[in-house]
């Protein structure tokens, strides 16, 4: 009959149309959910400007906490007023959503008056391309102290940290370099803090220079070359004395009669200080033959030692 | 008049003594102030900077582990194994040959470690770098730290510090291996290897036989200090027969120079450390500029030079 052979095809129809509109929806809500977590994930992802430089240390607070507290409570006990929760909270503004090239020294100023503390005379040891030796010297030798063992430089050392003006306001994946801008966080706080570690030391102070660098062993555009040298203070500071160090084994490329140390030397004078210099001071070369122990430059006088 | 002036003075004594008592339980020193933060700070300061090979560690577990060690229980009955779920999230593996072990001589190993670059002693692990110079105990029936006073190992040996380092000791010599060296004090008072001592006790028997290559021992003396013990001799002889007989490879040296310089920062005119290499002392002396006198001399010279010949000249 006519109507049953209709009905066969209708429902063979019925169910091709059925099928393609399974498709069509199981290819919409595919579409769908791909847009969505898409979307989802550009949402989630910063906005944040790019920089060559690494990012904020991760953990920053409780990294510049602890280490606030352990130099407060376990090194320098002297120092108990020191309040390591603002110090930490001006820190963070000085920074945190900033455009992290457009930092100024008013930025730090109140972390710098927070965390400064005087400094003993005659203990107060500059540096100059001899950031590994200089440390690992007043670590054996506490008679004297680097701006890393000050507090400021202590809490600072080795770590990094940005703005941006986006959420969360903090840069953990890049900071910029300094020659990307020099108005910088890191580059803004490590001047002003050299700056001030200068201005509070007195008596004699010390500077360890490296006679094995081929650019010579006092650079003006160095830290201790712009920024150090020119703010000790003639009135507390009475002598310098440069350590000028060769590697063990290495070049000799300047020493203490050498063009740049001369030049150092007339910046001094001319701001009244009294300069010495000694090539290979004893102490830290004692320190350089710890690594070095069977060099020639290295030999002992007296040689009680039972062959190993 | 006198009579009365003793009497005051010996009742003020005992008065003093008698407060002090009643505020403080114990002879030690109290926990050091804001521990919490110290610990978590050191620990994010260990794996981001200080040693960041040993990859993400949560250190707010890591505290509440170290915690719960000691908090609320009795200050004289903790126990090494107390630390073992805090010694479980902060290990990590020693680098072969770089283990140091140390009786006597605290500070120099940890110049000479230079923070685990040339070598990594206990405190340049992560379980010993948390717990270095601090100090910590609890009180029964209370969840706070006592920052008044803590039992010394005198007064009970199971308290928390102590038992913290036997645990990290422990740790730290069954988790060592390659070539060990151990570094003795030759100058100290009672002998190189002391026994009781941590080295003695909680780490040779902890050490992995089948791990170890070799054992060096040095014996330093104080630059300036008495040469009480040396290799082959005193307790020294008997921590070199203890290791032969345990089946280890064992070499021993006097002195050890690497050792001595170090030393040495502190005595550079001392006989024992004169390098023959040094100039004289009278090397060091001011400097002076001359500001650039001899150049300016030389231009002056040159320039009336130049006048002179050009006035022959016309």
């Amino acid at each position: 009959m006519p109507f049953r052979q209709g009905s066969a095809r209708t429902r063979q129809r019925t169910v091709l149309l059925v099928g393609v509109a399974v498709l069509l929806a199981a290819l919409l809500l595919a579409v769908v959910l791909a847009s969505v977590l898409t979307h989802g994930k550009q949402e989630v992802s910063p906005k944040m400007l790019q920089w060559k430089d690494r990012g904020t240390t991760k953990n920053l607070q409780e990294v510049i906490l602890g280490r606030c507290y352990n130099y407060v409570m376990a090194r320098y006990p002297e120092l108990g007023d020191k309040d390591c929760l603002k110090i930490w909270e001006s820190l963070k503004h000085a920074f945190i959503y900033k455009n992290p090239c457009n930092i100024t020294s008013e930025d730090y100023q109140p972390l710098m008056e927070l965390a400064s503390h005087p400094i003993p005379c005659n203990k107060s040891l500059f540096w100059s391309k001899t950031s590994d030796l200089a440390h690992r010297y007043t670590k054996s030798n506490q008679n004297f102290l680097t701006l890393e063992d000050t507090l400021l430089g202590y809490m600072a050392d080795r770590v990094s940290w940005c703005g941006d003006p986006s959420a969360p306001g903090i840069n953990y994946e890049s900071c910029p370099k300094r020659s990307e801008c020099e108005s910088n966080p890191s580059s803004v706080f490590w001047k002003m803090a050299s700056k001030m570690f200068a201005e509070a030391a007195c008596g004699v102070v010390q500077v360890m220079l490296n006679g094995s660098v081929e650019a010579g062993a006092f650079r003006s555009s160095s830290i201790f070359g712009s920024i150090e040298i020119f703010n000790l203070n003639p009135n507390k500071v009475s002598a310098v004395h440069i350590w000028l160090m060769h590697d063990i084994g290495g070049p000799q490329t300047e020493s203490c009669s050498g063009h740049s140390i001369r030049r150092l030397t007339s910046i001094l004078e001319q701001r009244n200080f009294k300069i010495t210099c000694e090539d290979n001071y004893r102490p830290v070369q004692l320190l350089q033959c710890v690594h070095n122990p069977d060099h020639t430059d290295c030999r002992l006088c007296t040689n009680t030692t039972a062959a190993p | 008049m006198m009579k009365s002036l003793c009497l005051l003075l010996v009742s003020v004594l005992f008065m003093n003594s008698l407060l002090e008592a009643q505020g403080r339980k114990w002879k030690g020193e109290g926990t050091t102030l804001n521990l919490e933060s110290i610990v978590i700070g050191r620990c994010y300061d260990y794996i981001r900077l200080v040693n960041p090979a040993v990859g993400e560690k949560n250190c707010s577990e890591i505290w509440e582990a170290f915690k719960n060690a000691f908090i609320n229980k009795d200050p004289c009955s903790i126990l090494p194994k107390d630390y073992e779920l805090f010694i479980s999230l902060s290990l990590h593996p020693i680098p072969p040959n770089k283990s140091l072990f140390w009786e006597n001589n605290q500070l120099l190993v940890n110049s000479f470690a230079d923070r685990g670059r040339r070598y990594m002693s206990l405190a340049d692990t992560l379980f010993g770098f948390l717990g270095d110079f601090l100090n910590w105990c609890g009180q029964a029936n209370s969840t706070g730290l006592d920052y008044e006073s803590c039992p010394t190992t005198e007064e009970c040996e199971n308290n928390a510090v102590e038992s913290f380092w036997r645990m990290a000791s422990i740790t730290y010599a069954q988790h060592s291996s390659g070539v060990i060296h151990v570094l003795l004090n030759g100058s100290a008072v009672g002998g190189a290897y002391p026994q009781p001592g941590f080295f003695a006790d909680y780490e040779i028997p902890n050490l992995q036989k089948d791990k170890i290559s070799q054992i060096v021992i040095w014996v330093v003396d104080d630059i300036e200090g008495p040469d009480i013990d040396s290799c082959g001799t005193h307790t020294v002889k008997v921590l070199e027969n203890r290791l032969i007989t345990l089946g280890y490879d064992v070499t021993c040296t006097d002195n050890y120079k690497s050792v001595m310089f170090l030393l040495c920062l502190d005595y550079p005119d001392d006989s024992k450390c004169t390098l023959s290499s040094s100039a004289p002392a009278a090397q060091r002396g001011p400097v002076s500029s001359d500001r650039g006198g001899s150049w300016n001399k030389l231009m002056f010279v040159s320039f009336v030079g130049f006048l002179f010949r050009f006035a022959l000249v016309y």
